[in-house]
């Protein structure tokens, strides 16, 4: 063994504290950085990586059975990397459509052996194939919680005379399909359509290249064989308006989160070197080459490096893909597998950041001479530290309290880090406060406009419906005890002039300001005349229109003009619709027939009146009346809520112990200073005040300065979020800064560096000082 | 100048390192106003005796009494106390703080007790006057000769007159003119009634400025004799 090897191992056990906290910040450090560079990773392309991991379709096309055979489908592979089908193809319109999420609209189904194959791989997350006819997969995203829930209730689809029960639930990321089925049953069904999935070989990455790949495909093949096609970035598109929402998220969260664990890798470890510097010297005294002390004090750290980074950096990979692996989930991107560049960079880079941490003052060490190295182990004593101590030493403070403001003058390198670690750490931790109070008052605003109740008539064809008018059923909720306001409403598609698209108007009655509507308005007011209507954003953005424009609309030969004189975050429930008056509405609907089915009523209850209780309520006195619960957080807000307050969490505690270990260095680097204090009569509380006060000075400062660097984060990164949405925030949603809010925060500094502190100052305070006084 | 109180008592006080004695059954009493010096070779235990006298550390059996306190029984938080209010210490290397000047390293002691700093800088600067080196208040340790640094902790430790100093080889890390002031120095202060304790090496020292002798071996008190300063 060598003397290197032999001296690096000594030195390892004999700073059995300095190496633990090394391997500790390591392991916490490579976790979060395994996370942080995930998010990173999973916010720049969830589509794609799920898409490669899936092998999805660059297109789905639907080709006529009766124009062009399998067999020359099959042998079509012009441009072809893989192929998959042809599957028969047909589309169905179940009879019941209300009965759990199916699409408004006729349902796909395909007949496929199984879910994988070469092309479209499909993820069953619930239930089995169809291994037999009668039986379906139906495709959703996935659900965290099966046994409630509309899918809960899917359990059998009825469609052009048969019955397919429901033996599971799948998802594509191609979008090929509603359902799927065996190929039998399809073939019984009578497939009206041939299904190909292509893989294309080449540079498909625009819509025009998928055509002219698909046009090469089908070169050849009977003319008018292709019904239809749809390329993969149609899907894409929808994906990343899905996906825009967390994205701006993930990726705050992620560049914080590297750049706490770099700093703190680098205080620690540079910190631990400084304080061996003493060594070094005896070990340059004792004969040991300026290289190879450098190399011990390399293999030194490099140690609990490498027994910190690994199992740090598989913690992090299962925190990181069960985290992005729930954010996602719902989008149905369950592939959050770790990508190789990330192991790779946890594996490597923190080790890498440690040697380099370590590098830089061991490089110093080794230009030192012996005697130089040995004087060089303590804090430095000049220039501006010595005049802060001594103004310090002036004031009226607790003498423990003023040693320890003056303590982070000592080593002004080792302060900025650790000061910006937890500057980060409070940025951090206020980001993720104004996102959940964020994402609380939007969750009000809409539990606020969605009501506590929804109310709808039942359809004839759901069971017997209500034999109360609208004005009845209104005047029925109004009547049951515990109603704080009712809106009624109704909606039409009205004939929109210069567009093709019809415009949904939803005309409201009763408390419709009241219900929230109002108090969520972004620009503009609230309608005061017939001919006013506001709109929700995503209406106004799909449309292309403003406060301020008039809409021209149609109907029935009577034509008026719609003027929208606000702006809301949202309107009622269902497709987006300008909301105009009551009163408005036979001014511009010739001919307004509604059926006891077409109103819809928000109810909110007075405070303390169970909703649960009130559902029944209404049940118990109509039953020809839908009735629900609307109150209840949405899957966003609780998935964004728990990765944010773990993050934080996460964060927070790396920067403590990034606080832990500079209180830790001080304590070892100032023994002799603290032996000497407590032998004049300085108390442990004492010493415990001193050292936690000097953390907490920079929790101050850090505090200070993370937390409007936090607002700003803040402000800029969740108008993204939501514009990725396509949703505008109001005002009210955004400025969450109150004083209750405010003041904890700017003490959150102060809390991360006292917890820090508090196990280091209190082994100082407990510290034999006996041996350190007698001996220099 | 001595009185029959005493002011230190041990009995019988023993202090083992896993399986090293360092002291075995030490009994030995300390009256108002005396100068003891303890002597012995390195390991005899004689600063483990300071150690235990000055509450630094703990005996493994028997008492000790400082002040008529049982120091061996008190906590650490009183143990502090005490020892802010009745002990002052020298050491051999100063150990004075490199980041505050002389004149607020002495301070130091009294405003730990929550002086405020304009009553504490004053007493530290009549201490360095009688000292001698009060044109040096402002100067850091880093800048101050050997001796003068011990003089800086001989004003530190007198500054809550303490019932008792305890001096561990004051001279020990000085040129003899140093250790010569910083003898004449303890010696006066014994005679104007402070009683001390010095642990030493150094004969000169002892037979200087101790009124009594007591010389260790193996952690126990070989001999006790009467001096006559020198």
């Amino acid at each position: 063994m060598s003397a290197v090897w032999r001296a690096a191992r000594a030195a390892v056990r004999r700073r059995r504290l300095q190496t633990f906290l090394i391997g500790l910040v390591v392991l916490l450090c490579s976790a979060t950085t395994v996370v942080s560079l995930a998010l990173l990773d999973a916010s720049s392309a969830p589509f794609d990586r799920t898409f490669a991991a899936r092998h999805g379709a660059h297109a789905v096309a639907a080709y006529d059975p009766a124009k062009v055979t399998e067999a020359q489908l099959t042998a079509a592979r012009t441009g072809v990397a893989a192929a998959a089908g042809p599957f028969g193809q047909i589309v169905l319109e179940p009879d019941d459509r209300s009965v759990g999420p199916l699409p408004p609209h006729a349902i796909t189904v395909v007949g496929r052996a199984d879910p994988g194959g070469p092309v479209d791989q499909l993820d069953v997350w619930h239930g089995r194939w169809p291994s037999a006819p009668g039986e379906i997969v139906l495709a959703f995203p996935p659900e965290e919680n099966m046994d409630r829930g509309p899918l809960a209730e899917m359990t059998s689809v009825s469609a052009n005379g048969v019955t397919l029960r429901v033996v599971g639930f799948a998802y594509g990321i191609s979008d090929s399909a509603d359902g799927w089925v065996t190929p039998e049953q399809v073939r019984a069904l009578h497939p009206t359509g041939l299904q190909m999935l292509y893989r294309f070989t080449g540079d498909v990455s625009t819509k025009e290249a998928v055509n002219a790949r698909l046009s090469g495909v089908t070169t050849g093949l009977p003319t008018g064989a292709l019904i239809g096609a749809e390329p993969y970035l149609t899907v894409k598109e929808d994906a990343a308006e899905d996906l825009g929402t967390y994205l701006p998220l993930l990726a705050t969260f992620g560049v914080l989160g590297l750049v706490v664990a770099v700093l703190i890798v680098g205080n620690v470890v540079s910190g631990a070197v400084v304080s061996g510097f003493r060594h070094i010297g005896v070990l340059k005294a004792l004969g040991f080459t300026p290289r190879q002390v450098v190399t011990v004090y390399l293999l030194m750290a490099s140690v609990p490096a490498v027994a910190g980074a690994v199992p740090g950096a598989v913690i992090g990979a299962l925190g990181g893909q069960a985290l992005i692996g729930e954010a996602f989930r719902g989008f149905g991107f369950g592939d959050t597998e770790i990508s190789w560049w990330v192991w790779l960079a946890a594996l490597l880079g923190i080790p890498l950041i440690v040697l380099v941490s370590a590098l830089v003052p061991a490089r110093r060490a080794h230009r030192l001479s012996a005697a130089e190295a040995i004087t060089a182990g303590s804090a430095q004593r000049r220039g501006r530290g010595l005049r802060v101590q001594r103004a310090l030493s002036g004031t009226r403070l607790p003498r423990a309290v003023s040693l320890g403001l003056g303590l982070p003058f000592a080593r002004p390198g080792r302060t900025a880090l650790t000061m910006a670690a937890l500057l980060l750490g409070v940025t951090t931790v206020t980001f993720a406060a104004g996102l959940a109070s964020t994402l609380n008052r939007v969750a009000e605003i809409d539990v606020q406009v969605s009501g506590d109740i929804g109310v709808r008539g039942l359809p004839s064809d759901f069971g017997t419906p209500t034999t109360r008018t609208d004005a009845q059923v209104e005047e029925l909720l109004r009547g049951l005890p515990g109603t704080a306001r009712v809106g009624v409403f109704a909606d039409t598609e009205l004939a929109a002039a210069g567009s093709n698209e019809p415009i949904r108007v939803i005309f409201g009655r009763g408390e419709v300001a009241e219900l929230g509507y109002r108090a969520q308005l972004l620009e503009g007011r609230w309608m005061a005349a017939p001919d006013e209507v506001v709109a929700p954003s995503n209406l106004l953005l799909e449309r292309g229109l403003k406060v301020g424009d008039q809409v021209a609309v149609e109907s029935g030969g009577r034509r008026g003009t719609l003027r929208i004189v606000g702006e809301t975050v949202r309107g009622p429930s269902g497709p987006p619709g300008l909301m105009a008056d009551w009163s408005s509405l036979t001014t511009f609907v010739a001919d307004p027939k509604l059926a006891p089915s077409d109103f819809y009523y928000q109810v909110q209850v007075t405070p303390g009146t169970s909703v649960a209780g009130y559902v029944a309520a209404v049940r118990a006195a109509d039953s020809g009346l839908d009735v629900w619960d609307n109150t209840g957080g949405d899957e966003f807000t609780v998935i964004v809520a728990g990765f944010s307050t773990v993050l934080g969490l996460l964060l927070a505690t790396v920067a403590a112990l990034g606080v832990l270990n500079t209180v830790a260095l001080d304590a070892l680097e100032r023994r002799r200073d603290l032996g000497m204090l407590k032998s004049i009569g300085m108390t442990p509380a004492q010493v415990v005040a001193m050292m936690v006060t000097s953390m907490a000075a920079l929790g101050v400062v850090g505090g200070l300065l993370g937390l409007p660097l936090g607002i700003l984060t803040h402000r800029f990164v969740v108008p993204m979020s939501a514009s990725g949405a396509r949703v505008r925030l109001p005002l009210s949603v955004l400025t969450v800064w109150s004083p209750a809010v405010v003041i904890p925060l700017v003490l959150t500094g102060v809390l991360i560096a006292v917890l820090g502190a508090l196990l280091p100052a209190r082994a100082a305070a407990r510290m034999t000082i006996a041996q350190v006084l007698h001996n220099e | 100048m001595t009185d029959q109180k005493p002011v230190v008592r041990l009995d019988g006080v023993r202090k083992e390192y896993g399986e090293t004695v360092a002291l075995d059954g030490v009994s030995l009493e300390i009256r108002s106003g005396e100068a003891v010096a303890v002597m012995g070779p390195s390991g005899c235990g004689k600063s483990t005796l300071l150690n235990m006298i000055a509450g630094l550390d703990r005996p493994t059996g028997g008492t000790i009494e400082v002040h008529g306190e049982r120091v061996d029984a008190m906590n650490e938080t009183k143990l502090a106390l005490f020892r802010r209010h009745h002990l002052g210490m020298i050491f051999q290397f100063f150990n004075l703080l490199d980041d505050l000047p002389a004149l607020d390293n002495v301070a130091l002691a009294a405003q730990l007790t929550g002086s405020k700093a304009g009553p504490a800088r004053k007493r530290a600067l009549e201490l360095l006057d009688e000292l001698g080196i009060a044109d040096r208040r402002n100067i850091y340790p880093a800048a101050l000769s050997g001796g003068e640094r011990q003089r800086v902790a001989v004003a530190r430790a007198l500054m809550n007159r303490p019932a008792l100093l305890l001096a561990d080889e004051p001279t020990g890390a000085l040129d003899s003119k140093a250790g010569e002031q910083v003898m004449d120095l303890l010696l006066d202060l014994n005679q104007i009634g402070q009683t001390l304790l010095i642990v030493t090496h150094d004969e000169r020292l002892a037979h200087r400025c101790a009124s009594r002798l007591v010389e260790m071996g193996d952690g126990r008190i070989a001999r006790e004799s009467a001096l006559e300063r020198s």
